[in-house]
């Protein structure tokens, strides 16, 4: 019996080096390509980066509101650099309806309505942030707790940080322009999607895709009393507790007005969660447009402008939601100070299409530094 | 060339039934897909581009070995990512579950002490555990740790009912020829249970692409086929993330495949079949 | 080796199991003792206990009381000095013929040319030659029972324990394996003690056969057969003695049915 235990012991403890060594003869874990130039990058979901940041599994990351204060508040992570100093008033979330929604008199006027909404909610959150001693401001960080399910520090440090825009401004159309020349020519959109789409050029598809004129219409939107839509409602998609998507929270809340109505409901508007929401990315956001299940959604504009095109998602873009708001995070005490001390460390990203992953593609590359998946 | 052509003719002139019943279920399947991605082209239904044509699929296939993807990595190097992971978290379980499941199968008090922890854990999906995993264990062996978890079980359960199953009458047959406690433990208990084995193996490396394909879409180090289509649904490229599905479908019959083949060899050569 | 000189002894031999809260007497004071080089039958009716006696002098169940002892040795344990033939031959069937032949060799630590060269002797003795490298499997009853028969001698054991190893086969194969199991004792001179259910192989077989009473397993009466070799199953002396035996065992039967029908 001594003996076979012992067999076997020495069976196990041989099999495991073995398997330890060819985990570590199979993966070329060279740090660095010794170019001197080079940051890796891998993928994950936002949710575990504060985690694999404090254990040490990755030396940064890049990520939107509140995932960047998460680890900031936690005293895990340090900013080095936020997207606004990147590219300034860079687009983020938008405002997309599905096209067969606004397709009759009706649907245009209830999303005329939705904008008028989300404009006064917008503004609602700018003046609460004006002044922090408030009531309104308490209740814009209530409402934030309950959406993002954090803690009120980490919704104040991620609100200090935000800039909640609905306009489609000539800095949105620019921006989407340069984000689809970046696909077309990393080849994540095919060259034939313009052409297929119907487009001209570039410029002709961001024309068309981005619709200012419900804005334009919605500021002479009035309240109303009664609903208009009473059987059916707005089927709204939005992401699980993205902090840039707070304006649709504020319009749903019937504390905001202090008439015991939403500002939904003050503009005569019936509005549900569609089936599925929140969703857990705005690729999500899309599939349910196509699939049928979601009338109006707020997203991310990547995913919007990908599946557009590449899936042919029948959607517009109606307004902005956000601007800027992400970040890029490094370990508390790791001595990054600057995007030179990522050479050869490993930062996570939320996935190759995502607005995070291009911002820091250019700001490498306006460090003269290259940007390569971890391998 | 002349030989092959006659054992082919001679492979479907015997099993003609077989092959003609095999390849008509095969074009009913395509037939349907194509004529299901037709409809919903001529319909114009809003998730058109979700179910590309089988041909659209077989192209993107095809240029996904010859065209880097965003990663600037060819599917070739993502085969190499999941096999190397299916690899090494199969030898890991392989190493741990054989001597874990010899172990709990033949002493009492081995059992008693092993079970309550396998039976804590085995319930458990190998998933659940990806948000931990990737953190404690990071990018590298996090999804081998996964796929490790998906083989681990029913190599061990199997082993465990192998030598629990073992014949108590060629016990009894080794200790009359003067057997030791070693000697029945490797000439008779180990050659019993190797059929149990090869049956959990088997399991187990469905269960490891299964898991596979989760935890690289979680987070890994130099991609996968599983990180693959998950990077191109966000890319909304279906086309390819058919083509990745086909490359998971095609990887897990090649390796199921080659345990089979071992496990048919190491019968006929064990006098089992 | 001197004929007369005592083999196995079994002296007052008791052996209870316990099965659920319950006592079952298979054996009590069981007295029998196999001499050197002697071929005894054990008959019985079902249940009387036969396996159990030969499964004690096999060392593979522990007995409740008495003695027991072969080759002058107290018993302890499964031992190499005692083959074991079983009627559902327990080959090992991932081993080829050889190998099978082999395994005792093999456990022992013997030199692999020495061990071939024991292994195809026995062979040869059982008649399997052309067939060393097939699995069981591959084999008729009766030659998987030539395979447990070589494997048990190859060991070169003091006494062969066979527990109805012809039970399984058809009549014509029973008969030869009579025939040569005869012949392999006469080559081996090994002290046999064999049991069975059958009057027939026992008068065929038998320098003495002995029969037991209904459980609790004893000795009821041992009966010397004194019929020459070969024997014939035809000849007046052969159904005589038959008879007397079938005699003897009736009262038994006829106990052990009284038992069945009683429940116990
Ligand atoms: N492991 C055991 N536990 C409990 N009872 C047992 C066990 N083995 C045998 N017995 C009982 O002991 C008695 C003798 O059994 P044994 O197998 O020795 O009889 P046998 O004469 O060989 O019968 P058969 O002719 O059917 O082979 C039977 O009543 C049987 O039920
Ligand atoms: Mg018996």
């Amino acid at each position: 019996m001594e003996k076979m235990t012992s067999i076997i012991a020495v069976v196990v403890a041989a099999a495991i080096v073995l398997a330890g060594t060819a985990l570590y003869v199979l993966y070329d874990l060279g740090d660095d390509d010794g170019d001197g130039n080079t940051v890796y990058y891998v993928v994950e979901p936002p949710s575990s980066m504060k985690g694999t940041l404090a254990a040490g599994q990755i030396d940064g990351y890049i990520a939107w509101e509140p995932f960047v204060s998460d680890s900031v508040v936690g005293g895990v992570g340090t900013v080095l650099k936020w997207s606004g100093e990147i590219v300034p008033n860079h687009p983020c979330c938008v405002v997309a309806v599905h096209d067969p929604f606004i397709s009759d008199d009706e649907g245009q006027e209830l999303a005329a309505r939705f904008l008028k909404a989300h404009m006064n909610a917008t503004d609602w959150i700018n003046a609460a942030m004006e002044n922090k001693a408030s009531p309104e401001y308490n209740l814009l960080k209530e409402i934030a707790v309950d959406f993002t399910m954090r803690n009120e520090s980490v919704v104040e440090e991620a609100l200090d940080h935000m800039t909640f825009h609905y306009a489609t401004d000539d800095d949105f159309t620019v921006a989407l322009e340069n984000f689809t020349e970046m696909y077309l020519d990393l080849g994540v959109i095919g060259e034939e999607k313009i052409a297929d789409g119907g487009y001209e050029n570039v410029t002709d598809f961001v024309d068309q895709y981005v619709n200012g004129s419900y804005l334009e219409i919605a500021q002479f939107v009035e309240p109303v009393d009664t609903i208009l839509n009473p059987d059916s409602p707005i089927r709204l998609g939005f992401l699980s507790g993205d902090l840039h998507q707070l304006a649709q929270a504020v319009a749903k809340s019937s504390e905001v007005l202090g008439n015991g109505k939403s500002i939904f409901e003050n503009y005569g508007l019936n509005v549900d969660d569609a089936i599925g929401a929140p969703f857990a990315n705005g690729g999500a956001v899309m599939d349910a447009f196509a699939g049928g299940y979601v009338d109006i959604g707020y997203l991310g504009s990547p995913p919007a402008i990908l599946k557009h095109l590449n899936a042919e998602v029948d959607t517009t873009i109606l307004a902005q939601v956000n601007i800027e708001g992400s970040a890029i995070v490094v370990k508390t005490g790791s001595g990054i100070d600057n995007l030179n001390g990522l050479v050869g460390k490993v930062v996570a990203t939320p996935g190759e299409s995502s607005i995070q992953f291009l911002l820091l593609k250019i700001v490498l590359q306006q460090e003269g530094l290259s940007l390569k998946i971890r391998t | 060339m002349k030989s092959l052509a006659q054992f082919i003719r001679g492979t479907v002139q015997r099993n003609w039934r077989r092959v003609l019943l095999g390849a008509l279920s095969l074009v009913v399947f395509f037939g349907a897909w194509q004529t299901y991605s037709w409809y919903l082209n001529a319909n114009d239904i809003g998730y058109k581009a979700y179910f590309p044509y089988p041909g659209e699929v077989a192209e993107a296939f095809l240029d996904s070995f010859v065209t880097p993807d965003f990663s600037g990595l060819l599917m070739t190097d993502h085969i190499m990512a999941s096999l190397k992971r299916i690899f090494l978290g199969f030898t890991l379980a392989f190493a741990i579950a054989l001597p874990a499941g010899l172990l709990i199968g033949s002493y009492l008090t081995a059992e008693a002490v092993g079970m309550p922890i396998v039976e804590i854990f085995r319930p458990i999906p190998p998933l659940a555990w990806i948000p931990i995993v990737l953190i404690v264990l990071g990018h590298l062996s996090g999804p081998v740790v996964i796929v490790f978890l998906g083989i681990f079980f029913p190599v061990l359960f199997n082993v465990i009912l192998g030598v629990k199953r073992v014949d108590p009458l060629l016990l009894d047959a080794a200790k009359t020829l003067g057997a030791k406690r070693n000697h029945i433990f490797f000439k008779v208990i180990l050659p019993f249970t190797t059929p149990y084995l090869m049956t959990g193996i088997k399991v187990g490396l469905g269960i490891g692409w299964m898991c596979i394909v989760a935890a690289e879409m979680v987070g890994q180090y130099g991609g996968g086929v599983g990180y693959y289509i998950w990077a191109r649904t966000a890319e909304s490229n279906y086309d390819y993330v058919f083509a990745g599905i086909a490359m998971i479908a095609i990887l897990g019959i090649l390796t199921t495949g080659v345990a089979s083949q071992v496990e048919r060899r190491l019968y006929r050569w064990m006098g089992m079949k | 080796m001197d004929g007369d000189e005592v083999n196995i002894q079994m002296e007052g031999l008791l052996k209870v199991f316990r099965k659920d809260d319950r006592e079952i007497v298979a054996l009590k004071d069981f007295n029998l003792q196999v001499d050197d080089g002697e071929l005894v039958c054990l008959l019985g009716p079902s249940g009387c206990g036969k396996t159990t006696v030969l499964r004690i002098v096999a060392g593979l169940e522990p007995k409740s009381g008495g003695r027991v002892s072969v080759s002058g040795e107290e018993v302890s344990g499964a031992g190499p000095n005692r083959g074991v033939v079983f009627q559902e031959f327990a080959l090992f069937p991932w081993r080829t013929v050889r190998k099978n032949i082999e395994f005792g060799l093999e456990v022992k630590g013997i030199p692999p040319c020495e061990k071939e060269a024991v292994s195809s002797r026995y062979i040869d003795l059982v008649n399997l030659e052309g067939f060393e490298n097939v699995h069981p499997q591959q084999l008729s009853g009766g030659m998987k029972q030539r395979v447990g028969i070589a494997r048990a001698l190859a060991n070169d054991p003091a006494v062969l324990l066979m527990d109805e190893p012809f039970g399984a086969l058809d009549a014509q194969t029973r008969n030869l394996m009579q025939k040569e199991l005869l012949r392999i004792w006469s080559a081996t001179e090994k002290t046999i003690l064999f049991v069975t259910h059958s009057v027939d192989e026992a008068v065929f077989l038998a320098d003495r056969i002995v029969v037991m009473t209904a459980r609790p397993g004893k000795v009821k009466e041992i009966i010397p057969i004194p019929i020459p070799r070969p024997r014939d199953r035809t000849s007046p002396e052969f159904i005589s003695v038959r008879g007397e035996v079938l005699s003897v065992l009736e009262t038994e039967f006829e106990k052990t049915m009284a038992q069945e029908l009683s429940g116990d």
